[in-house]
């Protein structure tokens, strides 16, 4: 059950949008921290798919808050393609829970990616394609009108990756 | 030390033949016609699982060397194969990539494939059920009986993967193809039944041949951090890179020190039977297949050539169908932390062999590719590429550090063990 019409939770449920909106360009900016800042002790993290191929549903990457932390804090040491990634998404569904402790938001999400250096630059470099459509099924934590998230589910339809990617989504 | 002009770039190296290839391997097209007629479609190739089709008339759609083909589960349980391909008019019959023939179609009945296009049927052993407008149309001239579907040979093997061959007249079966280089990962694959949790693909833009090279050397360990971190020890440097008949080779194994890498846990509790505690064995299969067992989880790449410079990869994640959800979960995470499409390291190999293939463009000048380490077949000897590259100058009758010179076996000479036997 929920209670979105109340005055309060209109504030809340614009809270969790722009959250959810600032999450956004945090990450396509590479700024983990602020993301991961923004999430709750007992934050999960998973990007998940279903699969027609295996008809099952499958987890591609998950992991608590420190997980992620480390996660993104190892990305110097590695090779990665720094191809940057924009996330563009629209909150279509925002449920403030009665006791106005928690909250769950639907977004539906296409991520662009504008080659650098993941095939050949001189070619590749400078031109955008969509990498990944999706959701995002958030769950948020609220106390003392501070809204954090608890659990973010990536909800993709792509089974089809090529090269992937060492970026969180 | 110096750098080199064109000459000198593209003279031989001062190696032994089968010590460099000559990248047209990876860049032509007729020799890529040629790798499909004559290898692919004369080999045995694990296309899928038999959890991907649990239940009786369930089905799985596949392309091997461009033929559409499909598996299915009969009533009977066994899991046969047919090229996905109208008798009549050539259609594709099943569309999707699975499902189940329980239910009939807006075309046809329950329990048969059915042909959308003029609505023929077929039962789940590739007879032809139904003809519309039969006798109205063909008389007696043409029969049921004469239009059955193509059967492919079929094999369920090694830890439940379907295996399919195209060739009628190979008298191989799946274990006389593996000669042997299965072995050292039967025993936990076949002591219970195993199921799929992960698939995931990749259409690169590189020859297969680059991909299946990425993962019979170790060498390139240097561009993994989290192997580097958790491997490169006395017990690592000393795995054995063994070459097996039919130009398949294993890597034996070694204890993975998990922990070592920020955040990542040892995987001791979830080891797959019989495997020592975060051991890691690896197989690799001519022409194209990989099985990598790491501990918990077991990877297996399948790869369909599209093209000289294009080529599908599946990835698929398994493990025991006995697992409760907890263990699932755990196994799960252990095969994406490395091998997901977010992993640590598979991103990384698909970067490099990208590159490569950016570099072996089809029109591009020819170059030689070096496979010359010799570390008496320990895990950086690059003697797995020099095994399969025999094997498929024969097959073709080509000479991979000459394509167009028919093949020559040869003695490579392994200067580490003449080294060895000197200072001994
Ligand atoms: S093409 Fe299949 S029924 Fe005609
Ligand atoms: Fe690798």
């Amino acid at each position: 059950m929920s209670a979105n019409n109340t005055s309060n939770n209109v504030v809340i449920v614009e809270q969790i949008k722009s959250l959810i909106y600032k999450t956004c360009l945090n990450q396509d900016d590479l700024n983990w921290g602020d993301w991961l800042d923004s999430c709750d002790d007992g934050f999960e993290y998973a990007i998940r798919s279903y699969s027609p191929e295996i008809s099952a549903d499958m987890t591609y990457l998950s992991g608590n808050r420190e997980h992620m932390r480390s996660l993104v804090d190892m990305l110097p040491k590695h090779n990665s393609d720094h191809s940057p990634l924009k996330r563009h998404c629209t909150v279509y569904d925002v449920q403030v829970a009665e006791d106005g402790r928690s909250a769950t938001a639907t977004t539906s999400l296409a991520v662009y990616q504008t080659l650098l250096d993941g095939i050949n630059s001189h070619v590749d470099a400078g031109s955008s394609h969509l990498f990944l459509v999706g959701r995002y099924n958030d769950r948020f934590s609220i106390s003392d009108g501070q809204v954090k998230f608890a659990e973010r589910e990536v909800r993709l339809l792509n089974r089809r990756l090529d090269k992937g990617s060492h970026y969180p989504i | 030390m110096s750098s080199r002009n064109h000459a000198q770039w593209t003279a031989p190296p001062k190696l032994s033949k089968g010590e460099w290839v000559d990248s047209r391997i990876y860049t032509d097209q007729a020799i890529f016609e040629e790798e499909l007629d004559k290898i692919w479609k004369k080999s045995w190739i694990p296309v899928c699982h038999e959890s991907e089709l649990k239940n009786a008339y369930d089905f799985r759609t596949v392309t091997v060397a461009r033929e559409p083909v499909i598996v299915v589960r009969g009533k009977d349980m066994k899991v046969r194969s047919f090229l996905n391909v109208c008798p009549h008019r050539g259609n594709m019959i099943e569309r999707r990539p699975s499902g189940s023939f329980r239910e009939g179609s807006p075309s046809g009945t329950p329990r048969h494939m059915t042909c959308m296009f003029h609505a023929w049927q077929f039962d789940m052993k590739g007879r032809c059920t139904y003809i519309s407008r039969q006798e109205e149309g063909y008389q007696d001239r043409l029969k049921k009986e004469d239009v059955g579907l193509r059967e492919l040979r079929t094999e369920v093997y090694f830890g439940g993967f379907v295996w399919v061959n195209l060739d009628d007249n190979n008298p191989m079966t799946v274990e006389d193809w593996a000669a042997g280089s299965l072995d050292c990962l039967r025993s936990s694959l076949d002591e219970e039944p195993l199921e799929i949790f992960h698939y995931h693909k990749a259409i690169i833009p590189c020859n297969y041949k680059l991909w299946h090279d990425t993962n019979c050397e170790f060498y390139h360990d240097f561009l993994h951090y989290h192997n580097r971190i958790t491997g490169f020890n006395d017990a690592y440097f000393a795995r054995k890179n063994s070459g097996f008949n039919n130009g398949h080779i294993n890597v034996g194994s070694f204890e993975v020190q998990y922990d070592k890498y920020q955040g990542f846990h040892s995987r001791e509790t979830l080891s797959f039977p019989h495997l020592p505690p975060n051991h890691w064995y690896m197989v690799d299969m001519f022409p194209g297949v990989n099985f990598n067992l790491r501990g918990s989880a077991l990877r297996c790449d399948l790869m369909t050539p599209l093209g000289p410079d294009k080529v599908l990869i599946e990835f698929r994640g398994l493990g025991l169908a006995s697992d409760t959800p907890e263990e699932r979960q755990t196994r799960v995470q252990h095969h994406n932390s490395i091998w997901g499409p977010f992993g640590r390291n598979l991103h990384e190999d698909l970067l490099a062999v990208t590159a490569q293939g950016a570099c072996m463009h089809p029109a591009a000048e020819n170059r030689h590719i070096l496979h010359a380490r010799h570390e008496n077949e320990t895990i950086h000897d690059e003697n797995g590429m020099r095994h399969y590259y025999e094997e498929w100058g024969r097959w073709l009758d080509r000479s991979p550090s000459n394509p167009d010179h028919a093949f020559e076996a040869y003695q490579i000479p392994d200067p580490a063990s003449e080294g060895q036997r000197a200072s001994a």
